[in-house]
């Protein structure tokens, strides 16, 4: 199979597993049952007439396929729609706000956390069994563990409103340093552990030691072929840590004064705003759907076997 | 079954597994025990003894309504390991069946089930939960709804290694034979396969049970956990936060780090013992982790 077909095969898988979690997502609106318009405590219901508009725009009044179908309609259109609660934001002004920061601070702290994991994961393969190793090793199951609560808790409080370092907020550099550091902090601990994983085993290998025999610098063996043969197994792991980075930016968002899309959805979720949840849930399924993409066309070029096993 | 008893061996041979079994027993012993010696309520309120610091009376000092934090960190890993242990089983069920499911069938279901659970396993898992939780726990929120959260978004690894290794199973001299002799599907999934996979189940669960506690963590941080005043450790957290009390925000965070770390030794350490090449008695050289190691390079 080629790659292009290989790209399409699984552009096309992307398809009905985001439907799924549309239709997930919906579900769970509908069962939850009452009336999108009921406003919480304390909150001024809409008025009638943006009610109807409202009601027409999302086909409430049809049985739940009918709205199903005009909500996917909407969403293949790239019309995410109003929000419910705040009439004068759309779910759309929300995406477009919010994406592109969240968006920036999970790849700066990606930028990085791989490559200190890499380093520090590599440092602990070298010198395996040995005291560094152990130091190592443990430092990056440290970093894993740490909930990431804690770590924006502590930079949080003193950093920023005790000790006044750094700013809140994302206008200038300065107020990007601490959330992009503590959003990588445990992804790095995990791309350690698993390069340390994978780079013990390249280096048993009979390929390595050859390298070694023909007398090959330290620096070539363990930066060409360890790495090289390493990066499959890396690339195979990227779903768990976007994970970890979509869950750790809900965090870092919310003790940092980010604003990206975390905080938009923590304030739907609390204001029951069904498009604005469904809609930015949607995007962050596509946003992990094309990374995990990547990741899978990238392991592909490299290991062209999988594109047999794996189609 | 001798399979149990030398994998069993196995593990008592196996020092780091052993080590985090030991950690976890004293975890939930920590748990089950404290509360029923302490003299302090969890969730009663004291207010001449408010944000008190360490002392003989209060071991771990006291919260913002003058709670034992000692008695209360207890009572909340309680709650934390009751909604891990059901959500744990919920996964259970969920994972075995249609990793078994999967699996079993094999071909062509096998191929679609396969690729439904990549794309299942590439959702924002926490995000998922919140709206599970927002739109399931409308009323109340209690430890079922948090329970049901956590499990739906955290049953996909259980079910993939399942499946892998019913997968390895049905491939083996002793389930062909059986097959051979004319056994049905079903009989070979119950007389041979399920018996067999149980091991890895374990392993799953245990992979699973950081991913669990901290998703209760993590939740309970936003606010969606189990309403005041249960202690759980993600509330426990939260209130540190709330309150500003960095004590209050580092026990919880510790105790979570520490399960997590003795959940993954632990079961690393059986997942090791199943594999009968590292049975007690077998040719130590076929080992995988005693080959040879590479050569040491030498300082240029």
């Amino acid at each position: 199979m080629s790659l292009a077909a290989f790209v399409l095969r699984r552009l096309l898988w992307a398809i009905p597993v985001l439907l799924l979690v549309m239709l997930l997502t919906f579900a769970l609106m509908r069962g939850a049952g009452g009336t999108p318009f009921e406003p919480p405590e304390g909150v001024p219901g809409l008025p009638a007439p943006l009610q109807r508009e409202l009601t027409d725009f999302y086909n409430l009044d049809e049985p739940w396929f009918v709205e199903f179908a005009t909500y996917v309609k909407n969403v293949a259109t790239l019309d995410f729609g109003p929000s419910l609660v705040n009439r004068y934001r759309s779910v759309d002004d929300a995406v477009e706000e919010g994406f592109p920061v969240t968006v920036e601070l999970i790849l700066l702290a990606a930028l990085w956390a791989v490559p200190v994991g890499l380093v520090l994961g590599l440092f602990a393969a070298v010198r395996r069994g040995g005291v560094l190793d152990h130091l190592a090793t443990s430092a990056a199951s440290v970093l894993l563990v740490v909930p990431v609560f804690f770590v924006t808790y502590v930079l949080s409080r003193y950093l920023v409103y005790e000790w006044d370092v750094f700013p809140l907020g994302w206008d200038t550099w300065t107020s990007k340093v601490l959330p992009v550091f503590a959003l990588g902090l445990a992804p790095a601990g995990y791309v350690a552990r698993l390069t340390r994983a994978a780079a013990v085993e390249t280096l048993q290998s009979d390929y390595i030691r050859t390298a070694w025999a023909k007398g090959l610098r330290r620096r070539r063996v363990i930066g060409l072929h360890v790495l090289r043969n390493s990066a499959v197994p890396l690339l195979s792991a990227t779903p768990p840590m976007l994970a970890l980075l979509v869950t750790g930016a809900l965090f870092v968002e919310t003790a940092f004064g980010v604003p990206g899309v975390s905080n938009e959805f923590l304030n739907a979720a609390r204001a029951k705003d069904y498009p604005m949840i469904l809609g930015l849930t949607v995007a962050l399924t596509v946003l992990v759907l094309a990374v995990n993409l990547v990741a899978d066309v990238l392991m592909a070029i490299l290991d062209p076997r999988l594109l047999e096993e794996k189609a | 079954m001798s399979g149990a008893r030398r994998t069993t061996a196995a593990f008592l041979r196996n020092r780091t597994g052993l080590l985090g079994a030991a950690i976890l027993l004293g975890i939930v012993a920590f748990c089950v025990l404290v509360p029923l010696i302490s003299p302090y309520d969890a969730n009663t309120a004291d207010f001449t003894a408010v944000r008190e610091t360490p002392s003989g009376d209060h071991w771990l000092g006291t919260d913002q309504y003058g709670r034992d934090i000692l008695t209360r960190l207890a009572a909340g890993g309680r709650t934390t390991l009751l909604i891990a242990g059901a959500a744990l089983c919920v996964i259970l069920v969920l994972g075995v069946g249609y990793g078994a499911t999967s699996g079993i069938l094999g071909g062509r279901v096998d191929a679609a089930m396969m690729r439904l659970l990549d794309g299942l396993l590439a959702i924002p898992r926490l995000p998922v939960s919140i709206v599970i939780l927002v739109f399931v726990g409308l009323q109340a929120q209690n430890i079922q709804t948090v329970v049901l959260a956590l499990a739906i978004v955290n049953w996909m690894i259980t079910a993939r290694l399942v499946r892998g290794e019913v997968v390895l199973r049905k491939r083996q001299e002793y389930v062909r034979a059986a097959q051979a002799l004319g056994a049905g599907r079903a009989a070979i999934a119950r007389r041979h396969i399920v018996p067999n996979a149980l091991g890895i189940v374990v392993v799953a669960i245990f992979l699973e049970l950081p991913a669990v506690i901290l998703g209760e963590a993590f939740l309970a941080v936003l606010g969606l956990g189990p309403e005041a005043p249960t202690a759980t450790w993600g509330n426990i957290a939260l209130e540190g936060i709330t309150f500003g009390r960095l004590w209050l925000v580092f026990l919880p965070s510790l105790a979570i780090g520490v399960l997590a770390v003795a959940a993954s030794l632990f079961a690393d350490g059986l997942g090791d013992s199943l594999d009968p090449r590292r049975w007690p008695g077998r040719n130590p050289r076929r080992f995988p982790g005693r080959r040879a190691r590479a050569p040491e390079p030498k300082p240029s």
